[in-house]
């Protein structure tokens, strides 16, 4: 049997690799990165929403388990450069640094993800210019360190706010979409940092809270147990007061219908969720259809989101549109169960 | 509309004949509508959802308030863009003739609020589409807010720039101080004079911004009276509207004599000229 | 009621369209010349005589600046109150040799009227924008816009008239009407954009060291808040996210530019406020902008690229003193501040007489001796008194004023057609008898 190609070597595409592998089926992992584990691993996320477990404890033994099975052939650093179909698979070209090798593949599963909103794009907020307007994918890296500090003075912040959708549900940088994680791990976030240092205020600016599910209990935990405070209504602009000590968000609150004009010390930007790069290349190699977003299209995205429509093409994780972590594992395992099916004949 | 600043926005302020009506009339802010206004609000409403800006420029709310966190007005006025939105969608008719008496006034008209709107509203648009409504039905409230505007109506009407430098008399613009209105007196000259010292020959007048040529200012009235331009003035102000007429018709009957004489010059001179391509 | 595939519809026409990424906003040229192929109109194209530079809009698009055979398409309230603004423009042309056309066959755009007021509506700001679009095209110099609001809104008029086939029609119709057609130029310019295209050349002829000055800017609304994605954005002016312009060209100069916390905010002017509701444009003006511009950024001159800026910001401060706000910031355009580093007269030139808060300080620490020029400006008026012809910055054309007046666009002669403007440079023309 010719093994199954898994494109894509985040959370999806691991746990995709991992039970074909268990499954007994030959699995080539290709990453263009030259790491496994993609975003959470890329911007070292912290504690995972709702239960506040920590991303390594999640991922770690699923990349463990990926690096040593030996039904994995593991090609990170590489990208798939053409397919073709041939016979009942694919033929492709796997390029990297040491050159391009020809491959057949049974099945594939795509698996390329997503990439986090570039905030500099919401000119509003200053990002890139306020050192101490920050990106939630950072402070994520911040708090897995626990080094909470001002990036301009490396000081402790007093008072941090939170500003949801940035780069989602937005039509002037072209993004309609929510990005579904903004609102639980900006909450999260909010509630780790006032776990570990009840001296730093939390404010979160929000137009919908979006907690669905059973993730609600954490946004009203969040009040109860950990006093994180919101305001209804969006931050329109941050800019620069006391010399550039000091952040101001202006926005208006939406219940009281009045402007308002907030110093902070620090303010982080929940980026939202845009597909990926490797997305773009997989619908151009593998003739899957973007959808207006630019995510990829299962063919009845009703009933499920792992069937592709097309022969031997299976979908998992983010590459179909926002996701959770749990969501991306558990598509990566029923694409692997498709896949399997399809290579199996 | 009052201004002032740094006060609570929601204050209301009560004529005598609202303070004797029933509290609930407060509480909405609402305007006392005798008969006519209500068969006028209801034909400015269909008019209104009937426009096609209607339909591109209102497209939804998320109520996030971005509009309102950039809008000058809403520092200083009652007024917020995402109120006026709100209206635009979803008022009736009672509301959006509400909106029409002052708010509609308080916009700036920046577009802060269409840069920011995550939806994609006109917002500034909507506005304006509320206001030239509120011209063209000439509605009492629009006439008191636009009153001061007659001379620079004229000036755009007739000679089609805004602004002339005898239209910032030292009185009006009193708080502009003496250098801004040319009327500072240690120059030594008037502001005429002033005006002359100008390096640029269009520029040397006090009656307009620059001068305009005859045929262009026509050119303007004529686009002005294809357009409709002329009849929502006429909403506004009768007794102006006619005047404008008369001096363009009177201009309109010199440009002609002129270009006659010139043409007969032209013969005379038995043509310089080379054919001037597009 | 629409069913659910409808309301589908219409929600994916509309995202189409306000769709604010650079792949999916449809660029309006790309439109005009599909419209210019089905013969709806005519492009008016940016030429290599009109020697473009190429500058990167928001979505990274190219837009090509024209620097020369340029079209004044003044501003009635530059004009009008603060005649320095063109004069500057004009002068620095004329320093760098750019050949132009500046004349009495332009109307406003009468937007300003229209944001003040509501006494039009968008079909007559069409015809009013294309009529001086035409204009510009049968005398062979492309238009550059001196108003941010007439660059505002001859944006939206152009995309209307693209997008609104009822507008475009009858808009032709009175085009037609009065000898003209529908011309819509390939890109709509702000002098300001020409000011940052002639960055170099500027520089090149810079006389006066700006480096001790701190400059705080502010960002006309319409340059940049209309119609998004035709604005100028530059890596090197904070990192692309605040418009290139006017920024672009202080820092060529070597001023420092400083910000503070209200940057984004309007002036106050508001089109109506700044005639009948004052105490608001000044309260605005003076609480909003100078205020952190003096407090935040300790700056020495405010600079902006629009008539309703320089007019707010400025003209407001003088009453401040009453207020307990004795800020007295110097505004300027960024084309007077431009000029005057190149040795422009701060009088005769620059006009500074006309400003309302005081601009000796800011001349002194440019090391400009502002008392002899203010002599010098003081004699020329006793002579102007007395009678004297004007200086002019270009030569007089009644000539051409008079075919076009007369007999718009059938006859011209040869030696006009090919030189209708003649700039004088560097001395002022002398000589223009009394009108």
């Amino acid at each position: 049997m010719n093994p199954v190609l898994v494109l894509g070597a985040g959370p999806a595409g691991l746990s995709a690799a991992s039970e074909l592998a268990g499954l007994g089926a030959p699995t080539l992992l290709v990453e263009k990165e030259t790491y496994l584990g993609g975003n959470p691993k890329r911007w070292h996320y912290s504690l995972l929403a709702p239960d506040l477990r920590p991303a390594e404890e999640i991922l770690g033994p699923l990349i463990e388990r990926v690096e040593h099975h030996p039904q994995i052939e593991l090609h990170v650093g590489s990208q798939v450069s053409s397919a073709e179909i041939a016979g009942n698979g694919y033929r492709i070209s796997l390029r990297s640094k040491e050159g391009v090798q020809t491959r057949e593949v049974a099945a594939v599963v795509l698996a390329t993800g997503f990439d986090h909103f570039d905030s500099r794009r919401k000119f509003e907020y200053g990002y890139g210019h306020f050192p101490d307007v920050v990106d939630f994918k950072e402070l994520e890296g911040m708090i897995h360190d626990d080094r909470v500090l001002r990036p301009s003075d490396g000081k402790a912040p007093g008072r941090i706010a939170w500003v949801l959708c940035v780069g989602s549900r937005d039509i002037q940088i072209g993004n309609p979409w929510c990005c579904r994680m903004g609102c639980v791990v900006s909450i999260k976030q909010a509630v780790e940092i006032r776990q570990k240092h009840p001296e730093i205020q939390a404010y979160i600016y929000y137009m919908d809270i979006r907690t669905y599910g059973l993730w609600e209990d954490l946004y009203w935990k969040s009040m109860q147990d950990y006093g994180v405070k919101f305001i209804r209504g969006r931050i329109g602009a941050i800019s620069m007061a006391e010399g550039g000590r000091r952040l101001i968000a202006t926005g208006e609150d939406t219940i009281l219908s009045r402007p308002t004009e907030v110093p902070f010390d620090m303010i982080v930007l929940a980026s939202g969720m845009e597909p990926g790069t490797g997305t773009k290349e997989a619908s151009d190699l593998f003739h899957v259809p973007v959808g207006p977003e630019g995510f990829l299209t299962p063919k009845l995205s009703d009933m499920n989101t792992i069937d592709s429509g097309l022969p031997g093409i299976f979908l998992a994780g983010a590459a179909t549109g926002p996701k959770a972590i749990p969501d991306a594992i558990t598509e990566g395992m029923g694409a692997a169960l498709r896949a399997f099916q399809y290579a199996r004949g | 509309m009052s201004v002032v600043a740094h006060l609570p926005r929601r204050t209301l302020s009560l004529t005598e004949e609202e303070a004797d009506s029933p509290p609930a009339m407060h509480l909405t802010g609402r305007q006392r509508m005798t008969d006519a206004d209500r068969s006028l609000s209801e034909e400015i409403y269909r008019e209104f959802r009937g426009d096609h800006r209607h339909h591109d420029f209102v497209l939804g709310c998320l109520n996030c308030g971005e509009c309102t966190t950039g809008c000058p007005a809403a520092r200083f006025y009652d007024f917020s863009p995402r109120e006026m939105l709100q209206i635009a969608q979803n008022g009736d008719a009672t509301t959006l003739w509400d909106a029409m008496q002052e708010k509609i006034w308080a916009c700036c008209q920046c577009y802060t609020c269409n840069m920011r709107c995550r939806f994609g509203n006109d917002i500034a648009g909507i506005i304006s589409v509320m206001r030239e409504l509120s011209v063209r039905h000439g509605i009492e409230a629009t006439r008191r807010t636009l009153a001061p505007f007659n001379r620079s109506l004229t000036l755009l009407m007739t000679v089609g720039t805004q602004v002339s430098s005898d239209m910032i008399q030292p009185d009006f613009f009193r708080d502009w101080g003496p250098f801004a209105t040319g009327s500072d007196k240690s120059w030594g000259v008037t502001p005429a004079i002033m005006r002359k010292a100008i390096p640029i020959d269009v520029l040397q007048t006090t009656t307009s911004s620059w001068e305009v040529s005859v045929q262009t200012s026509l050119e303007l009235f004529r686009i002005y009276e294809e357009t409709g331009v002329l009849d929502m003035l006429r909403g506004l102000d009768p007794d102006l509207t006619d005047m404008l007429i008369d001096i363009i018709e009177e201009r309109r009957e010199e440009f002609t004599e002129a270009r006659e004489r010139y043409r007969a010059d032209l013969d005379r001179m038995q043509g310089p000229v080379a054919t001037f391509s597009g | 009621m629409l069913n659910a595939t409808q309301i589908r519809r219409v929600i994916e026409e509309r995202t189409e369209r306000r769709q604010g990424t650079g792949k999916k906003v449809v660029d309006v040229r790309e439109e005009m010349d599909r419209l210019e192929e089905q013969g709806e109109l005519i492009v008016h194209r940016v030429r290599a005589e009109n020697r473009p530079v190429e500058m990167k809009t928001l979505f990274g698009w190219t837009k090509r600046i024209p620097t020369d055979r340029l079209w004044h398409h003044k501003s009635c309230g530059q004009c009008g109150n603060i005649p320095g603004y063109p004069s500057s423009l004009l002068w620095v042309m004329n320093e760098t040799g750019r050949e132009y056309l500046n004349e009495p066959h332009q109307t406003s755009c009468t937007a300003w009227n229209y944001h003040g007021t509501a006494t039009s509506n968008p079909v007559a700001l069409a015809a009013v924008a294309a009529r001086n679009f035409h204009r510009a095209y049968e005398t062979h110099h492309f238009p550059l816009i001196h108003c941010g609001t007439s660059f505002g809104d001859y944006k939206e008029m152009r995309k209307l008239l693209v997008e609104n086939t009822e507008v475009r029609h009858k808009v032709r119709e009175i085009l037609r009407s009065m000898d003209r057609e529908l011309v819509l130029p390939e890109e709509i310019v702000h002098y300001s954009e020409w000011v940052q295209a002639m960055a170099p050349e500027i520089v090149a002829r810079q006389k006066v060291d700006a480096s001790g000055v701190v400059a705080t800017v502010h960002e006309p609304c319409h340059y940049y808040k209309m119609v998004p994605e035709d604005a100028v954005y530059d890596d090197a002016v904070y990192g692309g996210q605040r418009p290139a312009v006017p920024t672009g060209i202080l820092l060529a100069l070597g001023a420092k530019v400083a910000d503070y916390s209200t940057w984004y905010d309007c002036c106050g002017f508001g089109f109506r406020h700044i005639l009948s509701e004052r105490e608001f444009s000044r309260s605005f003006a003076n609480l909003r902008k100078i205020r952190p511009m003096v407090e935040e950024a300790h700056s020495d001159v405010a600079i902006t690229s629009d008539t309703g800026c320089v007019t707010t910001l400025d003209k407001s401060q003088w009453i401040g003193r009453a207020h307990g706000q004795p800020y007295l910031l110097p505004v300027l355009s960024d084309i007077q501040f431009a000029a005057l580093t190149m040795g422009a007269h701060p009088y005769k030139i620059a006009q500074l007489h006309w400003h309302a808060a005081p601009v000796d300080r800011l001349l002194d620490r440019l090391g400009i001796d502002w008392r002899s020029a203010k002599a010098e400006f003081l004699e020329y008026l006793q002579q102007l008194k007395s009678g004297a012809a004007p200086e002019v910055l270009h030569a007089p054309r009644e000539e051409i004023e008079r075919f076009f007046a007369i007999n718009k666009g059938q006859v011209l002669p040869e030696e006009i057609r090919e030189k209708p403007s003649t700039p004088v440079s560097p001395t002022l023309v002398e000589g223009r008898g009394p009108r």
